[in-house]
C-alpha cells in the first residue's frame, strides 16, 4: 500500500508535462501544409494519446483492477458502430 | 458494511439499518429510499398510466371503428379535440394523430418500461441477490420522483394551445421539428423535455442496477447462481445505460431545432433528416429489448417455478440474453428500410437482423423443454407465462417477415408491424408484466390474489386480445396503413370497414375486462388471504423472508448453496431445494464408504 | 463463534473489486461517453455530408485562445489529482486548498468560453440557422459568410453541453469543499474526494477529443 501510493504519485507532473508537450504539438501540426487524411490521422492520434494519458494515469485506471479497464472500454464499440454505419450514408 | 482496497470502509446508507423505530409517514410511503417501496411507487403510477394508455387507444379505435361518426359522450372533451355535433362528437384529425403519438409514447415509456424495469428491478434485485437494498437508495428515491414530473409534463401537453405531440412515438423529423407541419407547437416540445427527463431517471436507475448485482451479490451467488429474471434485469440496466443518452442526445438537437432554430434535422438549411432515424433507432432498437428481456426473465421464473423443474439450459439461457443484448446494436436498420438509406446498409441489417432471432428462439426453445414432462401447475401466474411463450412466438415469427428487406418494403407503416408490436409488447410484455404481478404479489403484500378471479382475467382477456390483434395481421397485408386518421378514404380499403369495426368491439371488452384485474389488485391488498414466506414453493433468496420483507430484508446476510432452479432434486425430500439451504453433505463429514462389489 | 469448522464468509461477492461509489461513477461515466458520442458523431457525420459548411481552423474558430483554455484545463487536472493526493495522506489543508485551486481553473475556463461565445456570436457565427452569417476572424461585418448554419449549429451543442458539464462539475467540487470544511473526508475514507475527481478528469477527457476534433481539424 505505502509503495502503492508512491507509485501513484510519481508519474503526475510528468503526464503533465507531456500533456503540455502534445497540445503544443497538436496546434503547431494542425497548421502544416498536409493533405488533410494526414492532418485528420495525426490529429487523431495524439488526441487519443492524450486522453489515454487522463485515463490511465489521472483516472487511475493502469491501477485498477483488469475488469474495470473492461468496463471503461465496453461502450468503444458501440461508438465505432455508430459511425462506421451512418457515414456509409451517402447523404 | 464491506470493507475493501485501500481500507475505506462502507458506510451504511443514514436510515437503512435495520435496528431504527418507525419512520414518519412521508419517509415511509413518499419519499421512501427503501427499494420495495420505490418498486410499488412505480407500479401504481405505472399501472395508471397503463390504464391512461389504453384509453388512448380506445378512442383511436372509435375513429378506426366509426370514421367520422360521433362519438356518444364525445362532448365532454374540449373542441381542439373533438368536433361537437348533435349526439355527441367528432374527432379531429389533428387530435387523431396526438392519439396515436401518445398512446405510443405513454406505453411504451411511462408504463411498460417503468413496470418491468421500475416495478421489478427494484423489487427483485436486492431480494434475489440478498442484498439489503440497492447500492444507492437515495439515487434510487431519485430515480421515482424525476419519473413523476415526466408523467406530469406529458398529461399537460393536452391541455396546451396545439394538443399534445402529434408526429408519432417515432417524432420523425422535420415532421416533428417544425409546428407548421402538425399544428403543434408547445406540445411537441413538452414531449421532448418529458422524455428527457424520464431519461435521467432511467440512468439513473441503471447505475444503481449494474452496481448492486455486480457488488452486492451475498456470498456463495456466483454470477452463474444468479436467477434469470435478475440476469435479465442486469443486462437490460446496460441496454438502458447506453442506449438512452444516444437519445438523449437527439431529443435535445430537435428541441433545438424547434425551439433555438438549429438546423441539425431541417432540410431546408441541409439539416439530415436521416440523422434523426439514425440516432432514434440506433436507441430505439436496443429498447425493444429493454422491453421484452425483463418480461423473458420473469417468464422462466414463473415456468420453472410452476413445472417444478429446473429451467432447461440455465446457461444458454444466460448466453442468449447477453447475445440478444450485443446483436441488438446492430439491427436498428432494419426499421428504415424505406427511408431512402444506402441499400447497401440495408441488405447488412437484414442479415443481422436474421441473426438475432436465433437466441430468442433458443429461449424459446428452452422453456418449452422446461414444460416438457413437468408437473405443471395450471394456476394464474403459469397461465400468463405460457400465454406470454405462445405470443411472443407469434410475435417473433412476424419478425422474420419483416426483417426479410423485399418483404418490409411491402408491410413496413401497415398494420401488419402494429400486429406484431402488439403481440410483443402485449402478447408478450404486458402478459408477463401479469405473471409476475401475481407471483410477487403475495412478497409484495403479504396477501394472495384471488385465483378464481384471475383465472377469468386471464381467459377473457386472452381471448379478446387475440381478437383484436390477429385480423391486423390481414389488415395490413391488404394495405391498411398506421396512423390513419380516415381510411375509408380510399376505397381499396373500404371492404376492411367491417373488420375494424370488429376489432374496435373486442378492444372495448377487452379493456373493460381489465377492471376484473384491478379489482382483484386493490380488494386482495386488504382481504385476500394472507401469505406465508414460500407460497410458491420456490427457491430463490426472496422467498426466505417475510412477506411483506422487513425494512433491510435480510435479518443475517443469507449464504447462496446453489443455483436457483433446483426443483424436483433427488437432494431434497420434496420437489424444490432453496439457493440457501444448507448443502447436504458437510465438508467435514466424510461420504459413506463405496461398497464393494462382492467377490472382487 | 460457530460450533462448525469453517466459519462462514459472510463477505460479498467480490465484484468489480471497488467500492460501490467508484463502480457506480464508472458505470455513470459510460453513459455520458455515449452521450457526447451522439452530440460529435452528429458533428461528423454532418461535416462529412456538408463539408461546405464548415471551415479550415483557425478561420472562423479562436485557435490560440482555446488552445490556451485546453492548457488550463489540463492544469486543473492536475490540481485535482493534487487534492486526491493530499486526502489519501490525510492532509486536510492540502485537499481544501486544491480543491480551490481545481474551482478556480475550472470556473476561468467556463469563463473563456463564455468570452469567447460572445465574440463569435459578434461576428455572425451564432446557432440560429438562419441568423448564421459567419464572416471569420478579424473580418469585416459585411464580409462574404463562411460556412454554412450547420458550422454554428453543432458547434454550439457540442461546446455548449461540455460547458454544462464543466458548470455541473465546479458546483459539485464546491460541494466536496464545504464538505471537506466540515471535516468529511480523511485518509480512510475519501471516496467523494475520489468520485469528483474521476467526473473532473472526465471532462477533461472529453474536452481533449472535442478540442481536437472542432478547433483543429
Amino acid at each position: 500500500m505505502e509503495s502503492d501510493a508512491q507509485h501513484k504519485q510519481s508519474p503526475y507532473m510528468l503526464i503533465w508535462v507531456v500533456l503540455f508537450v502534445l497540445t503544443m504539438m497538436e496546434v503547431f501540426y494542425a497548421f502544416l501544409e498536409l493533405p488533410k487524411v494526414w492532418l485528420a490521422a495525426g490529429l487523431i492520434i495524439m488526441a487519443i494519446w492524450k486522453a489515454l494519458l487522463v485515463a490511465l494515469y489521472y483516472m487511475h485506471l493502469r491501477f485498477e483492477p483488469k475488469r474495470l479497464w473492461v468496463l471503461a472500454a465496453s461502450p468503444l464499440p458501440l461508438v465505432a458502430i455508430l459511425l462506421l454505419v451512418v457515414l456509409r450514408e451517402n447523404f | 458494511m464491506s470493507t475493501t482496497e485501500q481500507g475505506m470502509v462502507q458506510k451504511a446508507e443514514p436510515g437503512v439499518h435495520h435496528d431504527h423505530h418507525e419512520l414518519p409517514f412521508i419517509r415511509q410511503y413518499i419519499f421512501s429510499t427503501d427499494h420495495k417501496m420505490i418498486a410499488k411507487q412505480f407500479m401504481f403510477v405505472s399501472l395508471f398510466f397503463l390504464v391512461v394508455g389504453g384509453l388512448l387507444a380506445t378512442l383511436m379505435r372509435w375513429q378506426l371503428g366509426y370514421p367520422g361518426q360521433p362519438m356518444p359522450g364525445g362532448g365532454i372533451l374540449p373542441d381542439a379535440m373533438m368536433a361537437p355535433t348533435p349526439g355527441g362528437a367528432v374527432m379531429l384529425p389533428e387530435f387523431y394523430n396526438s392519439l396515436v403519438t401518445m398512446h405510443g409514447t405513454i406505453m411504451i415509456f411511462f408504463a411498460i418500461m417503468p413496470l418491468l424495469v421500475g416495478l421489478f428491478g427494484n423489487l427483485l434485485i436486492p431480494l434475489q441477490i440478498g442484498a439489503e437494498d440497492m447500492a444507492f437508495p437515495r439515487l434510487n428515491m431519485a430515480s421515482f420522483w424525476l419519473a413523476v414530473p415526466a408523467g406530469i409534463l406529458m398529461l399537460a401537453s393536452f391541455g396546451v394551445e396545439g394538443g399534445a405531440a402529434g408526429a408519432g412515438w417515432t417524432s420523425y423529423a422535420p415532421l416533428s421539428a417544425s409546428g407548421e407541419y402538425t399544428g403543434v407547437y408547445l406540445g411537441q416540445q413538452l414531449w421532448l423535455v418529458s422524455l428527457t427527463i424520464l431519461g435521467f431517471s432511467s440512468l439513473a436507475g441503471a447505475v444503481n442496477y449494474i452496481t448492486t448485482v455486480v457488488n452486492m451479490r451475498a456470498p456463495g451467488m456466483t454470477w452463474f447462481r444468479i436467477p434469470l429474471a435478475t440476469w435479465a434485469l442486469f443486462i437490460t440496466a446496460i441496454l438502458v445505460l447506453l442506449a438512452i443518452p444516444i437519445l438523449a442526445g437527439a431529443l435535445i438537437m430537435l428541441l433545438f431545432d424547434q425551439t433555438i432554430g438549429t438546423a441539425f434535422f431541417l432540410p431546408e438549411f441541409d439539416g439530415e433528416p436521416l440523422l434523426w432515424q439514425h440516432l432514434f433507432w440506433f436507441f430505439g432498437h436496443p429498447e425493444v429489448y429493454i422491453l421484452i428481456l425483463p418480461a423473458m426473465g420473469i417468464a422462466s421464473e414463473v415456468i420453472a417455478n410452476r413445472a417444478r423443474k429446473p429451467i432447461f439450459g440455465y446457461h444458454s439461457m444466460v448466453l442468449a440474453i447477453i447475445a440478444i443484448a450485443f446483436l441488438g446494436w446492430i439491427v436498428w436498420g432494419h426499421h428504415m428500410f424505406q427511408s431512402g438509406m444506402n441499400p447497401m446498409l440495408g441488405t447488412s441489417f437484414m442479415i443481422s437482423t436474421m441473426a438475432i432471432a436465433v437466441p430468442s428462439a433458443i429461449k424459446t426453445f428452452n422453456w418449452l423443454a422446461t414444460l416438457w414432462k413437468g408437473d405443471i401447475h395450471l394456476d394464474s401466474p403459469m397461465l400468463y407465462a405460457l400465454a406470454f411463450v405462445s405470443l411472443f412466438i407469434i410475435g417473433g415469427l412476424s419478425g422474420i417477415f419483416m426483417a426479410s428487406t423485399p418483404v418490409d418494403v411491402y408491410i413496413h407503416d401497415t398494420y401488419f408491424i402494429v400486429a406484431h408490436i402488439h403481440y410483443v409488447l402485449f402478447g408478450g410484455s404486458l402478459f408477463a408484466i401479469f405473471a409476475g404481478i401475481t407471483f410477487w404479489y403475495p412478497k409484495m403484500f403479504g396477501r394472495l390474489m384471488n385465483e378464481p378471479l384471475n383465472k377469468v382475467h386471464f381467459t377473457l382477456t386472452f381471448v379478446l386480445y387475440n381478437l383484436v390483434f390477429w385480423p391486423m395481421h390481414n389488415l395490413g397485408l391488404q394495405g391498411m396503413m398506421r396512423r390513419i386518421y380516415d381510411f375509408t378514404q380510399y376505397e381499396y380499403l373500404q371492404p376492411l370497414q367491417p373488420m375494424n369495426r370488429f376489432i374496435t368491439t373486442c378492444v372495448f371488452l377487452l379493456v373493460a375486462t381489465q377492471a376484473v384485474y384491478a379489482f382483484n389488485f386493490f380488494w386482495s391488498m386488504f382481504k385476500g388471504e394472507k401469505a406465508s414466506a414460500n407460497p410458491w414453493n420456490s427457491n430463490g433468496l426472496e422467498w426466505t423472508v417475510p412477506s411483506p420483507p422487513p425494512h433491510g430484508n435480510f435479518a443475517e446476510t443469507p449464504v447462496v448453496h446453489r443455483g436457483p432452479y433446483e426443483y424436483s432434486s433427488p437432494e431434497s425430500d420434496t420437489d424444490f431445494l432453496p439457493q440457501t439451504a444448507p448443502p447436504r453433505r458437510q465438508p467435514d463429514r466424510p461420504l459413506e464408504p463405496t461398497p464393494t462389489p462382492e467377490g472382487a | 463463534m460457530t460450533t462448525s469448522a469453517a466459519a462462514v464468509d459472510r463477505a460479498p461477492m467480490p465484484g468489480m473489486k471497488v467500492y460501490n461509489l467508484k463502480l457506480g461513477l464508472w458505470v455513470f461515466l459510460l453513459s455520458e461517453v455515449m452521450f457526447f458520442t451522439g452530440l460529435i458523431g452528429s458533428y461528423i457525420i454532418l461535416r462529412f455530408a456538408h463539408p461546405e459548411h464548415f471551415a479550415e481552423p483557425g478561420v472562423v474558430l479562436n485557435v490560440p485562445l482555446t488552445a490556451f483554455n485546453t492548457f488550463v484545463l489540463i492544469c486543473s487536472s492536475v490540481t485535482m489529482v493534487k487534492a486526491f493526493a493530499a486526502i489519501e495522506q490525510g492532509d486536510q489543508r492540502g485537499l481544501k486548498r486544491w480543491l480551490l485551486a481545481t474551482i478556480a481553473l475550472g470556473t476561468f475556463f467556463v469563463g473563456v468560453q463564455a468570452f469567447e461565445y460572445n465574440v463569435l456570436a459578434s461576428e455572425g457565427f451564432v446557432p440560429v440557422a438562419e441568423e448564421y452569417h459567419a464572416v471569420g476572424r478579424h473580418q469585416p461585418l459585411d464580409g462574404p459568410a463562411i460556412g454554412g448554419p450547420l458550422y454554428g449549429s453543432t458547434f454550439y451543442a457540442m461546446t455548449g453541453f461540455h460547458g454544462t458539464h464543466v458548470t455541473i462539475g465546479v458546483l459539485c467540487l464546491w460541494f466536496v469543499f464545504w464538505r471537506a470544511r466540515k471535516g468529511a473526508y480523511s485518509a480512510q475514507s475519501f471516496g467523494g474526494v475520489e468520485i469528483i475527481g474521476l467526473y473532473w478528469h472526465f471532462v477533461d477527457l472529453v474536452w481533449i477529443i472535442l478540442f481536437t476534433i472542432v478547433y483543429l481539424i
